[in-house]
């Protein structure tokens, strides 16, 4: 059962993540008075990129890996994560560490392929990504040790759910707010959707890619923001446990698209900001961040 | 302050709502008076050419092929929708039509040709005294006239008697794609 | 003693033999001929008497007079007059004083005509080619009269502009000639040290059209209005307008009024377009996408009035020589209230919703800093001046169509930055829609156009001003013997305020590259409209993308 359960995982989140995108987008059209496109837009677009070809502007081999490197760790998160509040067969392997390995090996491979595209644009955009990185998974980390200080164990069930699992406490309270925060820089989404910032770097980190390969760092951001905005839903919204398997699968997939739905509207208004004042904003969240685990350590 | 603005922006979309045409799915007109296609109506045309020499897109040929036969040639391609051609016609020829939808793959379909049959004045031939107002509007209407009709080229040369020579220079006439030097 | 007087007794005072001749056609003008060894005192001292540096007009007079003429226009905004400094050097030997160490503005007026009509202007700090492609050859000067409007030279390979020198511990970035913050094709290579602009090189000009030698060639009077009209996306009218008023002055045509109140409500609708448009545009350059989406939308309300007034959304060809072409009637009229009305609400909510917003100011205070005493060393205008706290509007100071019967506010603030600017327009918008309505009520009844029952007089000069949205915008007209200007110099309000973005640049963080442009409104278009049809433009593509493609992989230096 748990077997099935990795296969489910990496199914819905493979295959929701360009519909929870949709969603976005639509949502974001909606309040700038637009029609949008259809909600099934992102799935055309992956397509589309897929069918093209490929080109190897760089000629290098850190190029050419970086787009596959990123896909395979965020689709090994997927596989991972307790979605339905169930620790499937991989996940009882491994703990709340690996996870926040693996997303960060995400964030690397984007790194890799933006300096190996040797571009003045994706150099700048790969420096925006590595302070935010350095800067905001810290946060992420914390979110994961505030359950396991909570639940009292390192495994991926504590770290996701034992923040909220015994009950509200304070330091439950303090950690949701700034995850709320931190969750706008997590999706890369206005007011921190800096690396990516069109306007002045034109796409960043991605500049050079086209194509398969932009496909698959397209795919890789919409499941990176699912499984950031389904820990916020499984993490912090208590009330959603059903008790069953499947109730739990349709609560969480719900959760995640009610954040989204908030991402969006915070995300169409508010402009972006600069990096070094972002930086004084998530230098603040860390604060804050540090402050929670404190708490939780310390049982509240 | 800062969240009283966020709740404001959200508002401020509320009341319009989707603004999104569903054009062209749902017809869209154009207001009256709208400046699209010129349309030449041939039975008030008298053939003076004034708005071919008021053109500023200069998109208005006009060749006489002989004594008897002016053609004019409008080629929409260029035209800019100026106008001008409309408020210079003494006649009253030219009316700007509401038509924006132009785009075709057919030079043909945004073509207007006049074939005039032209009275011969008794006195000199070619001319015609109604000449406007103003100094610098002049219609310039006197000669015989030989525009490219071929290569889409208004060629600025009048003679005063019809030149078969000069018709038939002007039908060879080629546009120079490099003068090179 | 007048303004006019007391400048041409100081000018004769300093100059002595310099000053040749003075002639005033009206109260508001004063035109001086001066020796070109004169040239650099008379300069510096209309300045020093108060003076504004406008444009530099360069005149072939060589089958005339065997001479190349150097025209310096200067404004006296307090005192609504205008002095117009004239001089000549023979043909063979065209070579003046620069007065740009003096007058920074003047920079790029005598570089223009040192590409176009082989000036040389000794002592000017950047004597660099301008609006010429770079690989246009030598020897021939477009403007010229020998030299054809439609010559196509053969084009030269691997040739580049030189960029200046990137300062010690720089990266260069290239902003252009295709960027997504740019609307047209222009060049800025940004020397950034970390996210740290340090300097900045600009070549631009890559969409010169050759308007004004093709309008001094080819096309006649009343042709020019649509040509000018099509100058730039968004000032039309202004262009039309300036050059209609600038041969009006020349040659002594009194519009009727209601005309003049035509062009008033057609500027000023204008107005109102533009600043909808940059503020949206300026919205989307902080990605602030609502922010830019809801300006536009309202701004289509203003495209259909347009539409309904003069039959297009953008491209108005209301104006003629001598009057406008249609008349507002009684309907029309009931549908700009109307839309007057949905617009003031429209955007006093879109006000409300902006002006508080903490991440806006963020993004906008304190940004792209110049001083007032930089700005007016700079003569820069428009609203770009006017949040630096210099009072300088055009309708005030050099009151033209139906201005003088309007009353209106100009907004100034001295926060000296991009949210300065933002205040300024938005103000501006309301100020536009009181002087609409001041229009309509009191528009007089009459003619539209004037008669003109004998051609223009030839060779006579005239300088107008107008307001665009933008700045103050300067023709400067000749009149002709053959139904056309004899020369036509356009200079939009970004020629200047573009001169000094590299200053306003300096030290602030790359991410607000794209905002700092934008502040000045910048419309190339209007700023690149002289020289003869270019080189062959595939020679150029391949030249711009070599030159990025190098610029982009070089090796970074330290980061």
């Amino acid at each position: 059962m748990s077997v099935v359960a990795v296969f489910v995982n990496v199914l819905l989140f493979l295959l929701l993540a360009p519909l929870f995108e949709g969603v976005m987008r639509k949502i974001t059209a909606r309040v700038q008075s637009r029609q949008g496109p259809p909600v099934v837009q992102p799935y055309f677009d992956l397509l589309k990129l897929l069918g093209k070809d490929r080109v190897d502007s760089a000629r290098n081999w850190a190029f050419r890996l970086a787009p596959p490197a990123a896909f395979a760790s965020i689709l090994a998160v997927a596989a991972l994560v307790p979605l339905g509040s169930k620790v499937n067969a991989l996940g009882a392997r491994v703990d709340a560490i690996t996870l926040v390995y693996l997303l960060t090996l995400g964030g690397v491979s984007v790194l890799l392929g933006a300096l190996a595209s040797r571009n003045t644009f994706a150099a700048i955009g790969a420096s925006r990504e590595m302070v935010t990185m350095v800067m905001v998974e810290p946060v992420l980390a914390m979110t994961l040790l505030v359950g396991a200080a909570r639940g009292h164990s390192l495994g991926l069930g504590a770290a996701v759910f034992g923040a909220s699992a015994a009950g509200y406490g304070l330091s439950t309270a303090v950690m949701l707010a700034a995850y709320a925060v931190a969750l706008q820089a997590f999706v890369a989404k206005q007011p921190f959707d800096i690396p990516e910032a069109e306007i002045e770097v034109l796409e960043g980190p991605f500049i050079e890619y086209s194509g398969p390969d932009y496909a698959l760092f397209r795919w890789y951001m919409m499941m990176k923001q699912m499984v950031y905005a389904w820990l916020f839903a499984a993490g912090f919204l208590p009330f959603l446990r059903t008790g069953s398997y499947v109730g739990d699968l349709l609560t969480q997939l719900l959760g995640t698209l009610l954040v989204f739905v908030a991402i969006a509207l915070v995300g169409s208004t508010n402009p972006r900001l600069r990096i070094d004042q972002a930086v004084k904003i998530y230098a603040g969240l860390i604060a804050v961040a540090l402050v929670a685990v404190g708490l939780a350590v310390a049982g509240l | 302050m800062w969240l009283t603005s966020k709740i404001k922006q959200v508002l401020m979309v509320a009341r319009p709502g989707v603004v999104t045409l569903k054009y062209p799915f749902e017809p869209r007109p154009a207001p009256e008076g709208f400046r699209g296609a010129p349309h030449w109506d041939h039975t008030k045309c008298i053939g003076c050419g004034g708005c071919s020499n008021h053109c500023p897109a200069r998109t208005i040929m006009v060749r006489d092929l002989c004594q008897e036969i002016r053609v004019l040639l409008y080629d929409g391609s260029r035209c800019t929708y100026c106008g001008r051609c409309a408020d210079v016609c003494p006649e009253k020829a030219i009316a700007m039509t509401d038509r924006f939808e132009q785009a075709t793959d057919d030079r043909a379909d945004v073509t207007e040709t006049l074939e005039l049959f032209m009275l011969t004045c008794q006195r000199c031939g070619r001319c015609y005294d109604m000449e406007t107002k103003n100094a610098i509007d002049k219609l310039g209407l006197t000669g015989y006239r030989y525009d490219s009709l071929e290569a889409r080229t208004v060629i600025r040369r009048a003679t005063d008697t019809f030149r078969p020579a000069e018709l038939e220079r002007t039908e060879r006439y080629e546009r120079p794609d490099s003068t090179g030097d | 003693m007048n303004v006019l007087d007391r400048i041409e007794t100081e000018l004769r005072g300093r100059l002595g033999a310099g000053l040749e001749r003075t002639e005033s056609p009206g109260p508001a003008r004063l035109f001086v001929d001066v020796e070109r060894s004169a040239l650099r005192a008379a300069a510096k001292a209309l300045i020093g008497l108060g003076g504004r540096y406008m444009v530099g007009i360069g005149t072939d007079e060589i089958a005339r007079k065997g001479t190349l003429g150097l025209i310096h226009t200067f404004a006296f905004d307090a005192d609504h007059a205008a002095v117009v400094l004239r001089t000549a050097a023979p043909a063979a030997d065209p070579v003046f004083d620069s007065i740009t160490p003096d007058i920074p503005s003047a920079g790029w007026s005598e570089r223009e005509y040192q590409d176009l009509l082989g000036m040389r202007c000794t002592g000017h700090p950047k004597p660099k080619r301008l609006i010429l492609a770079d690989d246009w050859p030598d020897g021939v000067y477009p403007l010229r009269k020998e030299v054809p409007h439609d010559l196509e030279p053969p084009a030269a390979e691997d040739v580049a502009y030189r960029l200046d020198e990137a300062p010690p511990g720089t990266t260069v970035v290239p902003i252009g000639p295709f960027h997504v913050s740019l609307h047209e094709p222009e060049h800025f290579a940004v020397y950034v040290d970390g996210e740290t602009i340090k300097g900045c090189d600009y070549r631009g000009f890559m969409t010169h059209r050759g308007i004004e030698k093709l309008c001094q060639t080819q096309v006649s009077y009343n042709e020019v209005p649509f040509v000018a009209e099509r100058i730039c996306g968004i000032c039309g009218s202004v262009h039309a307008c300036c050059y209609a008023q600038a041969v009006e002055a020349a040659a002594g045509i009194r519009v009727p009024r209601r005309a003049e109140y035509i062009r008033t409500v057609m500027l000023e609708i204008e107005r109102l377009h533009s600043h909808l448009l940059w503020l949206g545009i300026a919205g989307h350059l902080i990605g602030f996408d609502t922010v830019f989406m809801q300006a536009w939308r309202v701004r289509e309300k203003v495209m259909w009035l347009s539409e309904r007034i003069t039959g297009n959304r953008k491209t108005y060809g209301m104006i003629l020589i001598g009057g406008v072409r249609r008349d507002i009637g009684p309907e029309v009229r009931a549908d700009i209230e109307g839309v007057l009305a949905s617009l003031e609400k429209e955007v006093l909510t879109l006000k409300n919703a902006v002006i508080g917003d903490g991440a806006i100011h963020r993004r906008t205070k304190g940004v792209g800093y110049l001083s007032k005493e930089e700005t007016a060393r700079w003569s820069l205008i428009g609203p770009v001046a006017r949040a630096r706290g210099l009072r300088l509007d055009t309708r005030k100071d050099h009151p033209y169509a139906a201005y003088d019967d309007m009353t209106f506010d100009v907004p100034v603030v001295d926060s000296g930055d991009v949210w300065g600017t933002l205040v300024v327009r938005v103000l501006e918008i309301f100020e536009s829609i009181a002087i609409l309505r001041q229009a309509l009520a009191k528009m007089p009844e009459g003619p539209l156009m004037a008669d003109m029952p004998e051609a223009l007089p030839p060779l006579r000069h005239a300088v107008s001003m107008v307001e665009a949205p933008r700045g103050e915008s300067v023709h400067y007209v000749i009149t002709g013997e053959e139904n056309r200007p004899e020369r036509w110099r356009v200079r939009a309000p970004t020629y200047p305020n573009l001169q000094a973005v590299p200053a306003m640049l300096l030290d602030n963080q790359f991410a607000d590259f794209p905002i700092i442009l934008g502040q000045i409104d910048p419309c190339f278009s209007c700023t690149d409209r002289v020289a003869v049809v270019d080189a062959r433009s595939g020679a150029r593509r391949v030249l711009g993308r070599a030159e990025l493609e190098r610029m982009s992989r070089r090796e970074r230096g330290k980061e």
